[in-house]
């Protein structure tokens, strides 16, 4: 069994307390709607016909047959549906900014010709029935004429390369400039001339996919001129402005639903081009339209992490001190630019002087975007294998190589609080760090070796502007509203909770109305782990207003109630806000087979207060597993003759099972530093961008060889191996 | 007669020597004649991508043919405890037959083709990918879906458990591991945290609630299983 334990703070009346989510019955009886559940009076259902090619020019399409097919209602293509899909193609990746979309050099439609990749959309059907619409997309005839594509980045910017974009294959930047994004601090070239040793090394990571259970899926019905969208998204405030920009509405012309959602894990803050088919559908028909995605439309059509290659080169003197670190780095994102394609995790180090280049690059590839900490978990297993490479070179612990270089709290930058050292600490202490290490990697005698890995972070837990009501009448019943979804972590609950605290009342007699922006204010979005702090701040600041109002009048009477709303943008004094984290792994590797086996897990974050344990103990368990996938496990492998993704799906992609799964300890570290509500951090995404640095590390301190790709498969250590 | 005969083959799975393969894919081994979706689908997709080129993705000529006429047939089933007469389309699936004809909408669609879990059902005892079983072949069978699990509106073990470990994240999958467990506990009431993962490994959850959801079944076996 894993451990959860904690430190450092008493449990408040509710915050603190192991509480079972308020939804939780719904969620075991069948009774949780998803976007598939609904079912509208009249409803079409929808497919989307999609590219076989990675890089083609459409030269003619032919819906007449596929039109004359009993049931079909409505078939859209490049040709009569030309709606640009705003957050599918923004300059510089930057989602929520309506200028850059506006001045979008290099726009997404939702069809596009030429074609940009395997599974780019082509048309989509509505008819009566889904085998119908299935039937009907196999009778459009389209014509192509096949384009030479590109799959590796840096290949992509070479010359003579095929053209993905009339001006290269460099993404704009927000400017619509084509640059890479550069980070210069101090001087690189000094730090070089200052250090006894340099390294130099080139990591690469894979596509991962976001592959939440829940398919893609929209369903539109149109009221007038109103669109009611019920769709899966993590923003339902995000998602309605996009759609209503996209579709040349007013935000209050769109109403989004999205009551239950079967996962996130990122870029979903928005619309979707899903939602934009189904809506353009259900207008030409006149009815509402289901469109749904097949797996492997959701795996191809959709996003997931970007593929990376990350070349590092370290300064170091003699006693451990870093002295200059430089990365030039390459993003494939796709033939469209949805997000940055940032490399993060040299900001976690104190070094003065850093330099920073990367490329974030087109290829003909399925779309990158945001997945669960966007630009950490690749970067932090780039940085810190190449760090903890160092250490070992230079005959250094890596904790005690950490300790040194990692970035601390300066004069220029203050920190809320600052718990990266205890963290760092406790869990050298709980996983046994010294005697589970190898002081000489690779050293175990025979086949099955042994290794001990460690990796830090610190990632953002800043404040921002969000938006809650709350209500009351005279039977002192609560109504919470706020624009939450509920993709899996709990804000439903976290939000009721932090309510109820405020209020000092029970959590049952708080009602928690959400995922719907007819009813609910606005909301940050299920995003940048930003729900607990950010909606949680206006949760508590409507509540203050309410009891306000309660003593300056008293309760509500008769029918009688009383409403409070609130819109804060707190900040935080200048200081930076950072949550901390730390994992050890133990790993064993069978060098016969290649394969790894994890032995222990020991994960410790200081996320501020925590105000769910039982929630949020499974954000850090869930989030190390996913990443310990991408350590070991998952890409999305092309053919590099025919452009065709090869291992699309759970099988392929090889996702965890049950049988895979270590047990983690997870241990938080308790602390409120003042901001954020009761002193909560950020969560959600923290675990997963330790987990492949850690495993990385573990498997090169068992093996002694250390692994530059991942994911970190059995033919790579057989290879290295050998 | 057919589809009694592939009820007796699929009792030859019923034993609990090998849980991961009768886990893994129920549809194998079904009727000799019959190929697994999940080998059809493979073998689709291969065909799209060496054929001509214009088929959508994952929809093979093959199955646009056999989906060209929206053939009926009489079927008698049982779901969760009642039972129902009905005609079905020869192409639908069990999965599609319970949600869109029965409203049982709690059986989920994960991925439609074997891989996922999310659509697991009890089907005369067995936990079976309701994805990959036609409605036809569900003629004169007993189905529990998730619906059906708690009676007179009280939880079973295991959805309780489920409650107060946080065996449900996104809740997606949550249905069909709910079913594994249960069809799991039904077999053997208290098993070890092992004998859980391997009967639950052909139940993903991207959402990697994976412990949780193993303490989860480890704890209702505690408190005495489903009976």
């Amino acid at each position: 069994m894993s451990e959860l334990t904690r430190t450092g703070l008493e449990p408040l009346n509710i915050i603190g307390n192991e509480t079972a989510r308020v939804d939780a019955v719904e969620r075991v009886t069948g009774q949780a709607k998803y976007t598939r559940d609904w079912k509208l009076p009249g409803m079409l259902y929808a497919k989307v016909l999609r590219s076989p090619h990675p890089h083609a020019r459409i030269v003619s399409i032919d819906t007449t047959e596929a039109a004359a097919l009993p049931g079909v209602r409505s078939i859209i293509t490049h040709e009569d549906a030309q709606v640009v899909w705003g957050s599918g193609s923004v300059n510089g990746g930057r989602q929520y900014n309506d200028p850059t979309k506006d001045a979008t050099l290099h726009r997404r439609y939702i069809f596009n010709n030429p074609v940009r990749f395997v599974g780019d959309s082509v048309a989509a059907v509505a008819a009566t029935d889904r085998h119908i619409a299935a039937q009907a997309l196999t009778l459009i005839k389209v014509e192509y004429e096949e384009l030479p594509f590109v799959l590796e980045p840096e290949e992509s910017l070479a010359d003579g390369a095929p053209q993905i974009w009339p001006e290269g294959n460099l993404c704009p930047d927000f400017r619509g400039e084509l640059k890479p994004m550069v980070s210069d601090i101090g001087d690189v070239e000094a730090g070089f001339e200052e250090a006894d040793h340099v390294f130099e090394e080139r990591y690469e990571t894979s596509f991962i996919h976001n592959a939440q259970m829940e398919p893609r899926c929209a369903l539109a019905h149109w009221q007038r001129d109103k669109l009611v969208l019920y769709t899966p998204s993590q923003g339902i405030s995000n998602c309605r402005h996009d759609t209503a920009r996209d579709l040349g509405l007013e935000d209050h012309q769109v109403q989004v639903i999205t009551k239950y959602m079967g996962g996130g894990f990122g870029n979903k803050n928005q619309n979707q081009d899903a939602d934009l088919v189904a809506a353009t559908l259900s207008r030409r028909a006149g009815v509402p339209v289901m469109l749904e995605y097949s797996r492997r439309e959701d795996w191809l059509g959709v996003h997931g992490r970007w593929p990376t290659v990350q070349n590092y080169k370290i300064g170091v003197k003699e006693d451990g001190t870093v002295t200059a670190m430089e990365l030039r780095g390459y993003s494939g994102m796709g033939p469209y630019r949805k997000n940055s394609g940032g490399i993060s995790g040299m900001d976690a180090y104190g070094c003065p002087n850093r330099y920073r280049e990367i490329h974030p690059v087109y290829t003909n590839r399925t779309t990158s975007g945001n997945f669960r900490a966007p630009s950490e978990p690749h970067g932090f297993y780039g940085v810190e294998n190449m760090m903890d490479e160092v250490a070992y070179q230079i005959g250094m612990d890596p904790v005690e190589f950490t300790k040194i270089n990692m970035r601390r709290p300066t004069e220029e930058q203050q920190f809320t609080n600052y718990s990266l050292e205890e963290v760092i600490d406790d869990g050298v202490d709980r996983f046994n760090w010294q005697s589970r290490r190898k002081v000489v990697p690779g050293s175990d005698d025979g086949p099955i070796k042994r290794g001990a890995g460690f990796s830090f972070m610190m990632f953002r837990a800043g404040v921002g502007t969000s938006s809650a009501i709350v209500r009351v009448n005279a039977r002192e019943e609560y109504t919470l509203y706020v624009g939450v979804t509920d993709i899996g972590p709990g804000a439903k609950t976290t939000m009721g909770m932090i309510a109820a605290e405020a209020l000092n009342v029970p959590l049952s007699q708080v009602e928690v109305v959400w995922g719907d922006t007819d009813r609910c204010p606005y909301s940050v979005g299920e995003s940048g782990s930003r729900t607990t702090i950010m909606t949680g701040i206006a949760v508590v600041e409507a509540v203050q207003d309410l009891q306000r109002q309660i003593a300056d009048g008293g309760m509500p009477s008769g029918s009688d109630v009383l409403i409070a709303s609130a819109s804060p943008t707190p900040t935080t004094d200048g200081k930076t806000r950072q949550c901390f984290g730390a994992h050890f792994v133990e790993v064993e590797v069978d060098t016969r087979v290649g394969s790894t086996r994890i032995l222990k897990y020991t994960a410790v974050h200081e996320s501020g207060r925590i105000i769910n344990p039982t929630t949020a103990r499974d954000q850090i368990r869930g989030a190390t597993l996913q990443g310990i996938g991408q350590a070991l496990h998952e890409n999305l492998l092309y053919d590099p003759k025919t452009g065709q993704p090869l291992t699309p799906g759970y099988y392929r992609g090889r996702h965890l099972t049950h049988k895979d799964i270590p047990d983690i300890d997870v241990h938080f570290i308790e602390v409120d530093d003042g901001y954020g509500p009761f002193g909560a951090k950020t969560a959600g995404e923290s675990g997963i961008i330790l987990a492949p640095a850690a495993v990385a590390n573990a498997v090169a301190n068992a093996t002694g060889k250390r692994m530059t790709s991942l994911p970190i498969t059995r033919d790579k250590i057989l290879g290295a191996m050998a | 007669m057919r589809n009694k005969d592939k009820r007796d083959n699929r009792s030859d799975l019923d034993s609990n020597i090998d849980p991961v393969v009768k886990y893994a894919d129920p549809t194998r081994g079904l009727d000799p004649q019959q190929q697994s979706r999940r080998d059809f689908l493979e073998g689709s997709g291969a065909a799209v991508v060496a054929g001509a080129g214009i088929s959508a993705l994952g929809i093979s000529t093959a199955q646009a043919q056999s989906s060209n006429s929206a053939a009926r047939t009489a079927i008698s089933v049982t779901v969760n405890g009642i039972q129902h007469s009905l005609e079905v389309e020869d192409r639908w699936t069990l999965a599609e037959l319970l949600r869109d004809e029965l409203d049982l909408t709690g059986t989920k669609i994960g991925c439609n083709r074997s891989e996922c879990g999310a659509c697991t059902v009890i089907m005369d005892g067995q936990p079976i990918y309701s994805c990959s079983q036609l409605a036809v072949w569900a003629n004169g069978a007993n189905i529990q879906t998730v619906e059906g699990l708690a009676v007179n509106g009280e939880l079973n073990p295991v959805q309780e458990a489920f409650v107060a470990n946080n065996g449900p994240q996104c809740g997606f999958c949550t249905p069909g591991q709910l079913m594994t467990a249960t069809a799991l506990l039904n077999n053997n009431p208290s098993p070890t945290t092992d004998e859980v993962k391997d009967a639950m490994v052909g139940n993903l959850c991207r959402c990697s609630n994976y412990n949780s959801i193993v303490e989860a079944v480890v704890m209702a076996g505690e408190q005495g299983g489903v009976a």
